[in-house]
């Protein structure tokens, strides 16, 4: 996997990487001068276009890792991989612009939690910022320590030297310039992701020889591997040849097509993308993801917020061309490697000419600079907005918030940087990789589906709320233990379910238990207040928010909600 | 077996029964329904305030644009 071994990056490469890098930093420092107020820091001041948000969206959900892991996913199990950028992103997009983005941006709030309270009450606001808290701030521990060891395996650069300048070169320009840096280095970090992987793209179907001629690779490297995986078992009979040989079909019709069958040997079964994928996780993502909705709260107006998300949709259809068809393309023309996180690195390797690597180098720090700069920017929101401001001090300046968010952003990066080491010392073996991977499958769900129904039906109470989200993830949860090899084996069981990996389903059964809990539980109990309708679709339009100095006050609900 | 498994497994067996042409017209029928959403829009959702001055400040033309990609990619891959 060692890029560095075999295809060392020379000095035009260390040009690229550094300009790219200089230039980053020094805009991110840039906008921070500009920055006076908590509404600067935290969402821009709410003067951000809407081009600039579109990309940062885009560049947000591609991190660093996605880039090799998706590519090495495609190489592993073919295009289906693509689901996830394609119906598991460009629909939930455009209900996410045509409905409940402008239903947030109207009601004026920094946060999706803060959002829930308004609908329903404090205590479903403090469950649902803890649970994205939680997962922000250990998922920057995990990113930073991901990309570390990519970094490391790749480029042989030092695991821990990595870490620390991950997290200092990323946390400065945030810490300075908070969301309005990180939305327009986004931006740039967009355009070189997008360059740097169509660059292997483009050269990688010139190499092979075209579309046509890379499916004709791609099913004579699945029917070698079936030969190969047949000269292995000499006693094999004409029966388990003809078996085999049926595989070997149906593995290469799997490998270019998106829609698998139930019983397939990917993580993608068609179920689990359709019900798990595109109908929960992905609305879940889009539509109640702090780090996502946030910078649309961020946009100049109304219409702007909806814009961005609509050019965020037009980009991501490009998205799986670029990051995932590599993978294949790497399968036709290197089809002996056994890592499939080696593919894409290997290929760049092979495709690239000394001075291009650095472009690729920069793509890949480029996505993974936008996630954990996104993620930290929300991670503070949260605890200066959903806390600090809800909690600790009701009547903070907006000035003052402006120190809390910049002070919660030191904190959030020194955590990052020691839970990172901490996963290091422990080794990712312990198990706590996956379990933290697995954790936004045990909350997107049960949050959305508060969120949804909180939206569409008047009769939810905020109670009955509370109780149907900690039954929801209680459920996830439980799903996931019962799926684990020591708990069923020692309760002498099967496992639940049958695929690997099967973080879609929890989300599906989750989303169902908190659905059905919230319904009955909100017809047991006594009507809903009715100020809290005016967050309800066919109830009271939530008042819009027409100018900028209207934007700095609070709605009038929260004032009325703050009061005892 | 439990339960669980029963109902899982009852699961697992009703979706395989599904042709695979027939889940391919449900994730293209899905997103054929979001097309037409889109189109019936009312401007007011789709357009800025005070109007498009330009053809481009249409949501609905980028949103369908991104749609029947989609729709194209479904029915090809």
């Amino acid at each position: 996997m060692l890029l560095a071994a075999t295809t060392p990056l020379t000095l035009p490469d260390y040009i690229v990487i550094g300009l790219y890098l200089v230039g980053t930093i020094a805009m991110g420092f840039v906008i921070g001068m500009k920055m006076k107020t908590g509404s600067d820091y935290f969402l821009g001041g709410r003067q951000l276009p809407w081009w600039a948000i579109g990309m940062s969206l885009v560049a947000t959900d591609i991190g660093g890792t996605d880039i090799i892991g998706v590519g090495g996913a495609a190489f592993s199990h073919g295009l289906a991989v693509a689901n996830f950028e394609w119906i598991g992103c460009v629909p939930a997009m455009i209900v996410g612009a045509f409905i409940f983005i402008p239903f947030f941006y109207r009601a004026g709030v920094y946060t999706v939690p803060e959002f829930l309270e308004r609908r329903y009450n404090a205590g479903v606001r403090s469950v649902v910022a803890v649970c994205w808290l939680l997962f922000m701030a250990c998922n920057l521990g995990i990113m930073l320590l991901a990309s570390a060891k990519m970094m490391s395996a790749v480029f042989g650069w030092d695991e821990s030297a990595c870490i620390v300048l991950t997290a200092v070169l990323v946390g400065s320009y945030t810490l300075v310039g908070g969301l309005t840096a990180v939305v327009y280095t986004d931006m740039i970090q967009c355009v070189v992701m997008i360059v740097g992987c169509l660059l292997i793209l483009v050269l990688g179907l010139v190499e092979v020889g075209g579309i046509r001629e890379l499916r004709s690779r791609l099913a004579a490297a699945d029917a070698r591997t079936q030969a190969q995986a047949l000269q292995v078992e000499p006693d094999a009979s004409s029966t388990d040849a003809a078996v085999v040989a049926t595989k070997a079909a149906t593995r290469d019709a799997e490998r270019t097509s998106l829609i698998l069958p139930v019983d397939t040997q990917t993580p993608f079964p068609w179920p689990g993308i359709y019900f798990g994928l595109a109908l929960i996780l992905s609305p879940a993502y889009w539509i109640g993801n702090q780090a996502i909705v946030q910078r649309s709260l961020g946009a100049r107006n109304e219409f702007e917020a909806k814009a961005s998300y609509i050019w965020g949709a037009l980009l991501k259809n490009v998205i799986p061309l670029i990051v995932a068809v590599p993978g294949l393309i790497a399968l036709a023309l290197l089809p002996d490697l056994k890592d499939g996180d080696a593919a894409i690195p290997n290929l760049v390797g092979v495709l690239l000419p000394a001075g291009m690597r650095g472009l690729f180098v920069a793509a890949f720090l480029a996505a993974l600079m936008s996630s954990i700069d996104s993620y930290l920017n929300s991670a503070a929101t949260i605890v200066a907005n959903d806390f600090y401001k809800r909690f600790v001090n009701r009547s903070v300046s907006d000035q003052s918030l402006l120190k809390v968010g910049r002070l919660t952003t030191i904190g959030l990066i020194l955590w990052a940087l020691a839970f990172a080491f901490l996963l290091t010392v422990t080794n990712e073996k312990s198990g706590i990789y996956a379990i933290f991977q697995t954790l936004m499958a045990f909350f997107q769900g049960p949050c959305f589906a508060i969120l949804l129904i909180g939206i569409l039906w008047r009769r939810a109470t905020g109670n009955a709320a509370l109780i149907a989200l900690l039954s929801g993830i209680g459920t996830s949860m439980s799903l996931y233990a019962l799926n684990q090899p020591t708990i069923y084996e020692a309760l002498d069981w099967q496992p639940l379910f049958q695929i690997q990996e099967p973080f879609l389903y929890f989300s599906i059964w989750a989303f169902v238990v908190t659905s059905l809990v919230l319904v009955i539980a909100s017809l047991l109990s006594g009507p809903v207040p009715t100020d809290k309708l005016q967050y309800v679709f066919g109830g009271y339009a939530v008042p819009k928010r027409a100018t900028p100095t209207a934007l700095e006050k609070p709605a009038p609900d929260e004032a009325a909600g703050e009061s005892p | 077996m439990t339960p669980l498994h029963r109902f899982g497994q009852f699961l697992r067996e009703s979706l395989q029964i599904i042709p695979l042409s027939m889940v391919r017209l449900l994730f293209v029928g899905t997103l054929v329904v979001l097309l037409v959403w889109v189109l019936r829009l009312p401007k007011s959702a789709t357009m800025p305030p005070d109007g498009a001055k330009r053809w481009d400040e249409n949501l609905k033309l980028g949103a369908t644009i991104a749609l029947l990609i989609q729709i194209i990619v479904y029915l090809c891959l």
